[in-house]
């Protein structure tokens, strides 16, 4: 039962043989713990028979069951059943969750919190001194592994433990480890960023209402508009700025529409939202 | 910029007292208070005078005009329809030349564009831009767009002189002495011009180049966007440029008052320093305005 990786320095772990037999827990089946195991079951990385997830209610549960996972109320049998154990709990309800789980924790698990705000230093004192712990914070869009998600480790947690969680996650999308100071910045630019681009995109359509297209076209070309350009980004690597100026023929229709938003300075406000967010993340995470 | 020698310009104004007009003279440049001798002394002629009496001085030379002279307007909204209408009644195929520079030509970092009339060969648009590159950046363009250079770098070092007297006084706020302060506002903004014109890279990756996370430089851009700072010299630009246009508009209904006319004093004159050395063949022409002799 759940084989750690066996990494060589420098060399991934054999991910594909040993993540089918990886058992993997999730303690809480709420929203975004069922982005990160629809991505990893898409990327068929681990059979969904292999994937155990706790919840007090079958509210949620009904869907994972749905998924071929299997389901229980009790947060123990998860830790007992799994190697690899995702928190995504509620913060409030995590503490006691942790007091819950702690006994049966022991050296070979992987604990992974998908908890907001939950330092790393609190899970390390709220669990036994060996556990391998890792925050991640991942976004919506791993439902349609098209998310993004960076993640910190902890002091018991190695290069293998990095290695597995980035190779088993990647299938959900961009997954970066970094600082842990980076995860509330990441929650104002990406975690909560997603709903700034879904403002826009109805903006955007509102936009072309007003212009007299109907409101369900205007919404599939807004959202297909910022895909491709966020496509392009990612695939040319070039600056977003250069990006811009390819777009702009002189004296045309997008260099007037720039200027409206740089009227309504656009970036400032975008600047002020992220930094908003971040350090609402900062301050929730002293609470 | 030593590509013509002083004694082979001539220039031209009814007010002799100017500060300006002892400036060329003691550069060597030749002197007089008749359009006409300059005229006749020349084979490229700049027209320096504010742009409601470009009418009046082409009517007043354009008897001596011929075709071996080439005419270059810098006066800012006048078409070159326009001027080759009025010379074409003196002169049959007027070579004429529109250009729009702006005033760093004194240090040599002039920014210029130039259109070719009906008449004007590419060897003439050649020699002028062969002068004018001597003082700074010089390409060609299509007419319509000089407006737009106009709002852009004819307008612009105003907009840097503006810029410029703000960051020193924000240096001064934050301590430094004032001449310090402006000597390096204004190294600053050289120094990013020129890496900019130096480098493959677009400006927006210049910028972010400079600012480290959760730095000095970044936390100062978020202010500048906050003011809308962009939105602000697009809005410069643009308001220039339609003001360039408004310009060209009255002065092609020729709507001026005599008494402008007398008013208006000796303006943009270009400044070449004077050495000997080798020179193209023409002789340059420095016209001012006229002043209605009553």
């Amino acid at each position: 039962r759940g084989h750690r990786g066996v990494a060589t320095e420098g060399a991934w772990p054999r991910v594909a043989m040993e993540a089918s037999e990886l058992w993997v827990g999730f303690v809480g089946a709420g929203r975004m713990a069922g982005g990160l195991v629809r991505g990893l079951l898409h990327a068929g990385k681990v059979p969904a028979s292999n994937i155990l997830a706790s919840a007090p209610s079958d509210k949620n549960l009904d869907a994972w069951r749905e998924l071929g996972c299997r389901t229980t109320h009790c947060n123990l049998e998860v830790v007992h059943r799994s190697t690899l154990v995702f928190l995504a709990t509620k913060p409030h309800i995590l503490p006691g969750v942790l007091e819950e789980i702690r006994p049966a924790v022991g050296s070979h698990h992987i604990v992974v919190s998908l908890v907001a705000g939950v330092t790393i230093q609190t899970l390390q004192r709220l669990l036994p001194p060996w556990t391998k712990v890792l925050r991640i914070m991942p976004n919506l869009p791993c439902v349609v592994q098209a998310g993004a998600m960076v993640f910190s480790r902890g002091s018991n947690a190695g290069d293998e433990e990095a290695a597995l969680l980035k190779s088993l996650l990647s299938s959900c999308g961009l997954c970066e480890e970094v600082p842990e100071s980076y995860i509330d910045i990441h929650t104002g630019l990406s975690g909560s960023g997603v709903a700034y681009v879904y403002l826009f995109a109805e903006a955007l359509a509102e936009g072309a209402v007003k212009m007299g297209m109907p409101g369900a076209l205007a919404s599939r070309i807004a959202a297909q508009t910022l895909l491709g350009a966020a496509k392009m980004l990612l695939e040319t690597g070039e600056h977003p700025a250069k990006l811009r100026g390819d777009v702009c023929t002189p004296g045309g229709t997008t260099i007037y529409a720039l200027h409206q938003l740089e009227k309504g300075a656009l970036r400032a406000t975008v600047m002020d939202a992220v930094e908003a967010a971040t350090n609402r993340a900062c301050d929730m995470a002293k609470d | 910029a030593g590509v013509l020698a002083a004694h082979k310009i001539t220039a031209s104004s009814p007010d002799t007292d100017l500060p300006t007009v002892s400036g060329l003279r003691k550069m060597g440049v030749n002197f007089t208070v008749s359009n006409k001798d300059t005229v006749k002394s020349s084979d490229v002629l700049f027209l320096a005078v504010k742009p409601p009496i470009i009418p009046f001085i082409l009517e007043e030379v354009g008897p001596d005009i011929e075709t071996r002279h080439i005419v270059v307007s810098c006066a800012a909204g006048v078409t070159i329809s326009s001027i080759e209408k009025k010379l074409s009644t003196f002169c049959p195929t007027p070579k004429v030349i529109r250009c729009m520079t702006n005033t760093p030509v004194i240090v040599r970092e002039g920014a210029t564009v130039y259109a070719t009339g009906t008449h004007a060969d590419v060897e003439d648009g050649k020699l002028l831009e062969q002068l004018m590159a001597s003082v700074g950046f010089c390409t060609e363009v299509e007419e319509d767009l000089i407006d737009a250079v106009t709002g852009l770098s004819g307008s612009g070092p105003a907009y840097a002189f503006t810029a410029l007297d703000a960051l020193a006084d924000g240096g001064v706020k934050m301590g430094l002495p004032r001449r310090l302060a402006v000597r390096l506002g204004a190294q600053a903004l050289l120094g990013a011009a020129k890496m900019l014109l130096e480098s493959e890279q677009h400006p927006g990756q210049l910028k972010d180049n400079v600012c480290s996370p959760g730095g000095a430089t970044i936390h100062a851009l978020h202010f500048l966007e906050s003011g809308g700072f962009r939105s602000l010299l697009i809005n410069a630009v643009e308001a220039s440029c339609i003001r360039t246009r408004e310009l060209q508009h009255l002065a092609d209904q020729e709507k001026i008052s005599p008494a402008a006319i007398k008013k208006t004093l000796l303006d943009k004159v270009k400044l070449e320093s004077p050495s000997l050395s080798v020179a193209s063949a023409s002789k340059v022409s420095l016209f001012t305005n006229k002043s209605k002799k009553n």
